[in-house]
């Protein structure tokens, strides 16, 4: 080979050498891979000229919570309160908080939690004990959202707001909602059948989801995930737990769980339902004014459907989930008594939980649910005195993981039924650990 | 040689030295970028983290991670993604530069076509190849006229994404073998042509020989890339750990279930995995370059 030639050759290759050096480091440069989506770190309101503190809360619904910071900044001039908008995805949110209060950065002083939240917030010390308010919200709201703004007996947060499923049902298929969850199965199948559509529609994918899905039909068999003082895991007691997974194989063996169940979130249902392809679907209530074609959305069912409580497994009162957020104080806040006012007020003010119900954002104080004139948050009302809330242990996401992954494998038959709920128990007893 | 170097050592600094002067600026740009976040991380991870509760618990984390049945499982995971994506990408990505160094009638508009993939944000193209593979509307299946669980049976939801990422990073691969094959003299070619040599010797004797420095250095890219993929297995399955990758691993520690001590242990060591293959493909490289300068200075 001429001089010439490798001459370039080497060239060619110290540049390849440099480049390639240059693309590893940077490739490997950060120490924690990329998030998802965009970067997008919210926003503030600008809600007030001078506010005395921030609210840190979701993005979902935003108009509604803006409506209520602008009532407590008319009837509190001098100590207004600006919203921080976080997004809207609940991981997001929570890494949010956590930037924030790990940095030390402290610029949140109320933080709107979602439920599952406490225990973990509680423990971390990232928020105040609120316990002394506890007579404040007892026999106010719902004892359900108090349950979950506590971990181990003590009051971390004051409930905001509130979440609970119903039962979608076709009047045009179906006379009566089921009252246990072996008629929703005879009565969905056999009206499938007929018109030549899915059963049942509702949250199957690996996700938070799924553990709610499974919750309600565990909590409905009379399963209760820890003892009263949260001191270790029941779950396996009774066989509440394998009443529910069966329930849950066989529907999906037998086709009815609508196919594609394995990888449905809430929306993935909705648009099922709305296109009249089911006969039954478990969801929140954000899909009712979109199936009854609210705003010249499309709907097949318009007329069809209504809501009842979901069944159980006795055809003994009912059993959802609980959802929603609390407010809790920032132990990195720089004015905790106003924070702790503001809580206060947004738990129990009357005018600022009914912008919630006006809304369709489920609120927290039981009179909103007494004497209204609106059918279908009256049977909220009902589903809500009877919830249940996921535990707000430390570990609960963990714990959810866990269940995530084994019931997902159980359901569809990838995974020894038994070894998945061991998995789980293990699980819910390692999510009370403290350190 | 040593001549000069006299030389110029009485003019002040030399070449050397000048060289270092300049590299600095960008050397300490580097630093500040790149090895700072490093070295904190690996700080953090000898830490138990819970909130505002921290302890320095030395090498316990990285205990944890040797006895992680998760993290092998992710190491499994990353390992079957990177050999079979990065193996595919090569084949379809010389095919597709082989095709883009031919001169025919509309090869301008060939080029941007294949390049198309390449273009899109990888979270974008993850979307849309989940909707794809999705149930309903059951996309892929219709096509394939099948009737796969694409996205929730383990073997084929690894199926699914490396299909997606081959489509997305084989353009890449063969962009940058097609400036590698625009290096090689046509005068090559057409001496062979003259001794008769058929197309495969060509390609065997002429075009794999001197477009070996591309070829490292595709490899290394996608190699490393692919090590650290997280957007298509987070998008298709999430934490789920039938398609968790390292850095999906990671990231559900930071974000998930925020121990932050453990999600830099295992930063860490998925650094060290990407690092080792890394130098391993630069030494690789490094060695002939070493061999060069050596014969040169004889």
């Amino acid at each position: 080979m001429s001089e010439l030639s490798r001459h370039k050759r080497y060239a060619v290759r110290t540049g390849a050498a440099g480049l390639a050096a240059l693309g590893l480091t940077l490739a490997t440069a950060c120490g924690t891979p990329p998030g998802e989506g965009s970067e997008e770190e919210g926003e503030s309101a600008g809600l007030a000229e001078d506010p005395q503190f921030v609210w840190a809360v979701t993005g979902a619904d935003r108009q509604v919570h803006e409506e209520v910071a602008r009532l407590w900044n008319e009837r509190n001039p001098d100590r207004q309160v600006d919203i921080f908008f976080l997004a809207p995805t609940a991981d997001e949110q929570r890494q949010a908080m956590f930037q924030d209060l790990q940095s030390q950065a402290g610029e949140f002083d109320v933080l709107g939690l979602d439920v599952i939240w406490t225990g973990e917030f509680a423990d971390y010390g990232y928020i105040e004990s609120l316990e002394d308010l506890r007579s404040e919200v007892d026999g106010v709201s719902l004892d359900g959202a108090v349950d979950s703004a506590q971990w181990q007996q003590e009051l971390y947060a004051l409930p905001y707001s509130s979440n609970g499923a119903f039962l979608y049902y076709r009047t045009d298929l179906v006379d009566e909602p089921p009252a246990t969850w072996e008629e929703l199965y005879e009565t969905g199948t056999e009206a499938a059948e007929e018109a030549g559509i899915s059963g049942y529609v509702g949250q199957g994918d690996q996700y938070e989801g799924l553990v709610v899905n499974f919750l309600e039909l565990y909590w409905s068999a009379g399963g209760e995930l820890f003892d009263d003082a949260q001191s270790q895991s029941t779950f396996l007691e009774g066989d509440a737990a394998t009443t529910a997974l069966d329930f849950m194989t066989e529907a999906y063996d037998s086709g009815f769980y609508a196919e594609g169940f394995d990888s449905m979130v809430e929306d993935d249902a909705r648009a099922l339902f709305q296109a009249g392809e089911a006969v039954y679907m478990r969801n929140w209530p954000y899909a009712i004014p979109l199936l009854e074609g609210e705003g010249g959305e499309e709907s097949a069912v318009a007329d069809d459907f209504a809501v009842a409580p979901l069944p159980t497994f006795t055809g003994e009162g009912t059993t959802s989930a609980l959802g929603g957020l609390n407010n809790a104080v920032s132990t990195l806040s720089e004015n905790k008594d106003l924070a702790r006012e503001f809580v206060l007020w947004a738990a129990t003010d009357p005018e600022a939980q009914d912008i919630l119900a006006t809304n369709s954002l489920p609120p927290t104080m039981q009179s909103a649910y007494e004497d209204t004139e609106d059918p279908h948050l009256e049977v909220l009302g009902e589903i809500l005195g009877d919830a249940h809330a996921r535990p707000p242990v430390p570990g609960y996401n963990s714990m959810s993981l866990v269940m995530q992954e084994n019931l997902h494998a159980a359901y569809l038959g990838q995974e020894d039924p038994a070894a998945a709920l061991e998995a789980v128990d293990r699980s819910a007893d390692e999510a009370l650990e403290q350190e | 040689m040593a001549k000069t170097q006299s030389v110029s050592t009485r003019r002040g600094l030399g070449e050397r030295a000048m060289g270092r002067i300049f590299l600095a600026p960008s050397f300490a740009f580097m630093a500040v970028i790149a090895l700072f976040p490093v070295f904190y991380a690996i700080g953090m991870s000898l830490y138990s983290i819970r909130g505002f509760h921290q302890e320095f618990t030395g090498f316990d984390n990285y205990a944890r991670v040797l006895t992680d049945a998760g993290f092998f499982n992710a190491v499994g995971n990353t390992l079957v993604f990177t050999v079979a994506s990065v193996s595919l990408e090569f084949v379809v990505g010389m095919a597709f530069a082989l095709i883009m160094h031919q001169a025919f009638v509309g090869r301008g508009l060939t080029r941007a076509v294949i390049l198309v993939p390449w273009v899109i944000p990888t979270a974008v193209a993850a979307q849309v190849w989940r909707y794809m593979f999705d149930h309903n509307p059951g996309f892929v299946n219709s096509v394939l006229g099948t009737d796969v669980n694409w996205l929730r049976d383990p073997a084929w939801s690894m199926v699914g994404i490396i299909s997606a990422d081959v489509w997305k990073t084989a353009p890449f691969v063969a962009l940058l073998l097609l400036a590698g094959l625009q290096t090689i003299p046509k005068d090559y070619y057409e001496a062979a042509r003259v001794d008769g040599a058929t197309v495969v010797q060509r390609f065997w004797f002429i075009t794999l020989p001197l477009l070996r420095p591309a070829i490292v250095v595709a490899l290394l890219f996608r190699t490393v890339d692919a090590l650290r993929m997280f957007d298509f297995a987070y998008v298709f399955a999430g934490y789920s750990n039938s398609l968790a990758t390292l850095s999906v691993y990671a990231q559900r520690f930071l974000v998930a279930e925020p121990e932050l001590g453990y999600a830099n242990a295992l930063s860490t060591v998925t650094f060290v995995i990407v690092m080792i293959v890394g130098l391993a493909f630069i030494s690789r490289m490094g060695r002939h370059m070493v061999g060069d300068v050596a014969r040169k200075e004889k």
